[in-house]
């Protein structure tokens, strides 16, 4: 054991006499207090896998996070995923341009580069079991599943939880505990 | 030790007390440990169940980095009354979110969680804390630790010991009564033993005995064979009794006869002394006349002859009346009175001094010399005892006397001594025997029955006579009376 910091919280003095915790190399690296913004987001991809669950499909080796439009991860998301698993999948990322190369995706990150067709990307993608994400203003109103928002410089994201449910995915509640807002009405638009 | 000396009825009941306390206290110890780490186990099973359950609630918050919404979820715990508070960490070891119940927590300590094991459960003296590391998707996400109070454990602790001590005080008072009740079985007749031993050795009365046991134990037989030995005591008590009592019966009769015997022994010696006198006096007579009418014609031959004939006859008178004498005093009842031996003694000495005016002799007799006793027998003692002192100094000149006391043992001993031929000290105890003579009759004439006529006086005084000497040493003859009325000095 060692005294790992003194620190004020709350207002009171709380000594923390902290454990030497086992610590995965990966992991460490991608604590949030060291990861920007755009490793966050990467990181936060990849783990929605963990609290939804999408209909059976035809068996497939792989989990695939797609990136539609101007890529603003680069190699960010296909480091941060190197070597994940969901469910006992491998996770891939992948690019692409058309909605309707999304049929190969479980999670769609939409670029804000796609913004002006988005109506018609979310008409394409909205009935395929496909999560879709985006830093788009407005996406979870706008029939997107999870759209990511800055609150004080903290990565946190919305839910429209009838857009994951049209898309026939089940979001878990611990998902839409730590969600900052959860909409469960039909887009407006 | 107090106990020692206390009875055995009181030593039983502190056994038993004792034997119980002991007893409930070894098991009550057995099972407080055993409950108290029962109970132990059963907290570190709820931390860990409560730890797995905030864990797996608090894994989207660790994920998505929301310490508000696992703020929440700790929170949840306020539910348990036993948490004291509880924390998330990031992997790193650093507080991700934290609850206490109370705001007067200032130190948290943490175990160590080994880096092989997935979570940990330390007791402190206060509290107990269980971290827990938190997975998820094969990672490792953060770790959560919780922290109980032990109040209830010791609540539960104090609840036994409480209960403890009710039980306790009624298991002895549980003991209390059995003993006495078993008082009566073991203690009782015990000290009624010891009662009835202490009472048959202190009035020696064998024909008590102890209440029989109507039990079959150890202590039935003790008290049946010290009941069976006193009856042999008493047995044996009375053959002891009987005996005795025969052979005084037996003493007595013997007593009697010898007295019979004595009594015809005495008639007869004296009827002999008696009869013999007669035909002594004829002899006597004759010779008497023989020698004043023929005298001057016999032959010196002959009357050299006659001349025996009349010493032997005066012997045998003298001896004729010395028996008598003894007989006599054998015979004669005391009558106590005030004697002055010294006088006494005085008399005799000038009476000799009259018959052998030849004699050059020196006495000294002790004056007042008053003692209780017979005039007439203690006149015959010293009658002999001064003549044997005269005769047996006779060789020596000049001769000395003396009479005297001295005290031996607080009792005056009375002493007659001469300074003449004395006697060998290994007969001394012959010369008291009638006819026993130390000294041939041509040296110094006499019965032989002087000294028994004096043993027998002195010991008709209840007194004792016994003589010192050496030989041509002279010779002490010492005497005592009955104690102590009689001896006046």
């Amino acid at each position: 054991m060692r005294y790992a910091r003194v620190r004020w919280w709350g207002g009171r003095c709380s000594v923390l006499l902290c454990c030497v915790l086992a610590i995965t190399p990966a992991v460490f690296a991608q604590a949030p207090a060291s990861a920007t913004e755009l490793q966050v987001k990467a990181a936060y991809l990849f783990k929605f896998g963990a609290f939804v669950e999408w209909p059976p499909t035809a068996p497939s080796d792989s989990f695939a996070i797609c990136v539609m439009g101007r890529d603003p991860f680069g190699h960010t998301l296909d480091d941060t995923i190197r070597g994940e698993q969901i469910n006992g999948k491998k996770l891939v990322a992948k690019r692409i341009v058309l909605p309707e190369q999304a049929a190969q995706c479980q999670i769609l990150y939409i670029s804000d580069s796609e913004e002006a067709r988005l109506r018609p990307i979310l008409s394409a993608v909205g009935k395929m079991p496909v999560l879709t994400v985006s830093d788009i203003t407005n996406f979870a109103e706008r029939g997107g599943a999870i759209q990511f928002v800055l609150e004080n410089g903290r990565v946190r994201f919305n839910v429209n939880l009838a857009s994951a449910e049209k898309a026939g995915l089940t979001l878990s509640s611990q998902l839409l505990k730590v969600a900052s807002s959860v909409q469960r009405s039909e887009g407006r638009d | 030790m107090m106990l020692a000396s206390r009875s055995i009825s009181t030593k039983l009941t502190w056994m038993n007390i004792s034997v119980t306390a002991v007893a409930l206290i070894v098991a009550s110890i057995a099972f407080l440990a055993y409950d108290q780490s029962t109970a132990r186990s059963e907290l570190a099973l709820s931390l860990s169940t409560q730890a797995q359950i905030v864990a797996s609630n608090s894994v989207s918050a660790l994920e998505f980095n929301d310490p508000q919404s696992a703020r929440l979820t700790l929170a949840a715990l306020a539910a348990s009354p036993n948490i004291e508070g509880a924390g998330l960490l990031t992997p790193d070891g650093q507080l991700f979110a934290e609850y206490w119940r109370s705001p007067n927590v200032r130190v948290n300590v943490l175990p160590v969680l080994q880096p092989n094991r997935i979570e940990t459960v330390v007791f402190f003296p206060q509290h107990a804390t269980v971290i827990r590391n938190i997975d998820f998707g094969g990672r490792r996400i953060g770790a959560i630790y919780i922290r109980s109070s032990l109040v209830t454990i010791d609540q539960r602790r104090n609840r036994f010991l409480q209960i403890l001590a009710i039980v306790l005080l009624a298991c002895l008072g549980a003991a209390l009564l059995v003993s006495m009740a078993f008082r009566h079985s073991v203690a009782d007749p015990i000290t009624e033993l010891a009662d009835t031993a202490r009472t048959v050795s202190r009035e020696r009365n064998y024909s008590i005995r102890a209440k029989p046991s109507r039990a079959h134990d150890e202590l039935a037989t003790l008290i049946a064979a010290f009941n069976e030995m006193l009856g042999q005591i008493q047995l044996r008590d009375a053959a002891l009794l009987s005996a005795r009592n025969e052979l005084e019966v037996r003493v007595q009769e013997r007593t009697k006869q010898l007295v019979a015997a004595n009594r015809d022994l005495e008639a007869f010696s004296y009827s002999v002394s008696h009869d013999l006198r007669g035909p002594l006096e004829i002899v006597n007579g004759m010779n008497f006349i023989i020698t004043q009418q023929y005298g001057r014609e016999l032959p010196a031959g002959l009357r050299d002859c006659l001349d025996r004939i009349e010493d032997a006859a005066k012997r045998m008178e003298q001896l004729i009346d010395d028996m008598l004498n003894l007989a006599r005093v054998t015979k004669s009842e005391i009558h106590r009175e005030r004697v002055d031996l010294s006088g006494m003694v005085r008399q005799i000495l000038s009476e000799f001094r009259q018959r052998y005016p030849e004699r050059v002799i020196e006495t000294t007799v002790a004056p007042d010399v008053i003692v209780e006793g017979d005039a007439h027998l203690l006149r015959v003692a010293m009658d002999n005892l001064v003549g044997n002192a005269w005769k047996y100094s006779s060789n020596v000149s000049p001769s000395r006397i003396e009479f005297g006391v001295r005290q031996s043992e607080g009792a005056p001993v009375f002493f007659v001594r001469d300074n003449g031929a004395g006697f060998d000290p290994r007969s001394a105890q012959r010369l008291f025997q009638p006819f026993q003579r130390l000294h041939p009759i041509s040296e110094f004439p006499g019965t032989g029955v002087g000294l028994a006529t004096v043993q027998r006086i002195i010991q008709k005084h209840g007194g004792r006579i016994w003589a010192e000497g050496q030989v041509n040493k002279g010779a002490t003859f010492s005497f005592t009376l009955a104690e102590p009325e009689s001896a006046v000095a």
